[in-house]
């Protein structure tokens, strides 16, 4: 807590609140059917999860940074609106936002274009994040995350106003001790875009809970992600899009390879809410099933209220075709190597929704890096 | 180069090949014909490996070596090539990508050194701009939104890049324009030598036109009814399967 801003105070008292009211998820909640987190931590765990470090490098000087931290009563009024107004719903990003003592807020003028922001995220415990792109400002934000041990929750509240353009990109690398909760929740003007993939490896548990909300004509949310996962990790990504107004587009590309006895979730919903015509949504989620103990869950789903939209959304869990395996072998690949890339043209589908030519290489490497022991861990 | 002997195998539990016998000697092309559901298709895919095809009598002996007991890169890095009726689409992975990766783990197999793409490139080229085969088709995904005429040259592409002593060409009219026909046919002309064999199965004489073989059989039931030389190809056309079936009954 910050002595020195009661308004602040009450807000995360607030949170607080809503956190102990909400509980830690657990599996009855359907949210939550395939996570949970109640299993692993009590409410008192998190309480005392403390915070975690955010480091941010590579930020323009004229982008501006503040750590939030040490905020203080010469926080600026674009902060303060942004605190003031953040609404955390969810118990966990709640959580994040009443126990988090620290975190960082960035905000990129207007029209200032930033690549590549590196914020960097170790350690256990609870942070705040939040991102603000005035008009017509553009950042391409990547964030690392380290192989934590214990409770990471991040709570992550995106702006993005008219005409601006965030590119997301995560890496989460395979922490089989650790329990990684992300909240994410971007709100999009007119014409604004957000484009984020999710890398993530697995945790004993890992949620990543994304939340878009569509609300200015024209705007577009590209959402994509890739999981290569072995052992006993499990990875949740759960999406929520809300096309608010018309003439809005989204696109969700997952894909998941799990071996092992690793657990794969997607869950997306694509809300489009009346009077919202002219709406643009595909959702696409695959997985491949490289151990007959691994599972794979995809849920994609839609709520439609307005009339005039083109929605599709696919999802479909399976093994690699013995026909194509079967083709390659006859050219004189043998079968490890014929599995091998398939299942990497598989994965790199997603990994090529990115634009930045070096954090898709970064991606693909974190890829690279997992996938032996995905393939390996076929018992 | 291939003894086939009293073959016998099966697509799960039905018996589809009952008792197959042939012979090829090297330098030789030989045409295999038939009826639908003579048993053409599971031939091949007997002689390539493909799981699911199982043999339960008889013997393949491939330059003095069993072949029922090698895994199909085996077979493939030996020098059996099968040009496959329907070429199989996997997206995500270029055609040249693919054709590097089987070029080389043939030759590893071969114990023979790896060749840098450069090398690959330049080979990939020459076989391409005999083959008609643009080189956008080469950076595409293997067989994606390929038409049916791309495929087959790119299986002919393929059999010219691998030089293997044994190709079986499966259907490879179908789904051919004549003027595809012929460059194919060109293709596969070309590779005839003193120490390869080929076997060339069609349901149609048309092929043979092109691809003139030196020995046709006819499978019908899983068995081979009759045999001739290139001209038995035409009195099938003539007479059609049934009376040529009746008159080996």
């Amino acid at each position: 807590m910050n002595a020195a801003l009661p308004w602040l105070n009450t807000r995360r008292a607030e949170a607080i609140e809503t956190f102990r009211v909400k509980g830690v998820p657990h599996r009855r909640i359907e949210e939550w059917k395939y996570s949970d987190i109640h299993s692993a931590l009590t409410a008192e765990d998190v309480a005392s999860a403390g915070s975690a470090t955010l480091k941010i490098s590579g930020a323009p000087s004229n982008v501006e940074i503040i750590d939030l931290a040490k905020l203080d009563e010469a926080a600026p009024q674009w902060l303060r609106d942004h605190l003031a107004a953040a609404d955390p719903q969810g118990a966990m990003n709640a959580a994040a936002f009443g126990y988090a003592t620290g975190g960082v807020a960035l905000r990129v003028p207007r029209n200032v274009t930033a690549s590549t922001v590196h914020l960097a995220v170790s350690g256990r415990g609870h942070a705040r994040v939040l991102i603000v792109l005035e008009e017509g400002a553009s950042l391409t934000l990547f964030e690392s995350h380290d192989a934590a041990t214990g409770l990471r929750n991040i709570g992550t509240d995106i702006s993005v106003a008219a005409n601006a353009q965030l590119s997301h990109i995560v890496i989460a690398p395979t922490a089989a001790t650790a329990i990684r909760i992300d909240s994410i929740r971007a709100k999009l003007a007119r014409d604004a875009r957000y484009h984020a993939h999710f890398a993530d490896f697995g945790a004993q548990l890992s949620r990543t809970d994304v939340h878009v909300t569509l609300e200015g004509q024209g705007s577009e949310a590209r959402l994509s992600g890739v999981s290569a996962l072995a052992g006993n990790v499990h990875s949740d990504i759960t999406t929520e899009v809300v096309h608010a107004i018309g003439n809005t587009h989204s696109t969700q590309l997952f894909k998941k390879a799990a071996g092992g006895r690793s657990r794969a979730v997607y869950q997306g919903r694509v809300t489009v809410c009346e009077g919202a015509d002219g709406v643009d949504s595909q959702q696409t989620a695959k997985g491949i099933l490289l151990s007959p103990r691994a599972e794979i869950d995809l849920k994609p789903e839609l709520i439609i209220f307005a009339d005039d939209v083109k929605c599709a959304h696919g999802a479909a869990v399976g093994d690699l075709e013995a026909e194509q395996i079967f083709y390659l072998r006859a050219r004189g690949l043998p079968e490890d190597e014929a599995r091998n890339l398939l299942i990497r043209a598989f994965l790199e589908d997603a990994v090529l929704e990115i634009a930045d030519e070096s954090l898709r290489t970064q991606v693909w490497n974190a890829v690279e890096t997992a996938l032996p022991a995905t393939l390996e861990d076929a018992s | 180069m291939l003894e086939i002997h009293d073959l016998h195998a099966t697509v799960g539990d039905k018996e589809i090949l009952k008792g197959l016998n042939l012979t090829i000697n090297a330098g030789e092309v030989h045409a295999i014909m038939g009826p639908n559901g003579s048993g053409k298709s599971t031939l091949s895919y007997v002689l390539a490996g493909r799981a699911g095809y199982e043999v339960t009598q008889g013997s393949i002996i491939y330059r003095g070596e069993d072949l029922t007991q090698l895994a199909p890169e085996e077979r493939s890095a030996k020098g059996v090539f099968l040009a496959m009726q329907y070429p199989v689409e996997i997206p995500g992975v270029t055609t040249l990508t693919f054709l590097k990766a089987a070029l080389n783990a043939q030759r590893r197999a071969r114990g023979e050194s790896e060749m840098d793409a450069m090398s690959v490139l330049k080979r990939v080229r020459e076989k391409a701009k005999a083959l008609n085969v643009p080189e956008e088709m080469l950076r595409r995904a293997l067989n994606v939104g390929f038409s049916g005429g791309e495929k087959k040259r790119l299986e002919t592409l393929q059999m010219s890049l691998f030089e293997p002593s044994f190709a079986i060409l499966d259907e490879t009219d179908s789904g051919l324009d004549i003027d595809a026909l012929k460059l194919v046919a060109e293709g596969v002309n070309a590779m005839r030598s003193p120490e390869r064999a080929m076997l060339v199965i069609t349901h149609y004489q048309r092929l043979l036109d092109y691809i003139v073989p030196d020995r046709v059989h006819v499978l019908a039931g899983g068995r081979i009814i009759a045999e001739g030389g290139k001209d038995l190809a035409h009195e099938l056309e003539a007479k059609g399967y049934a009376q040529i079936v009746k008159d080996a009954a």
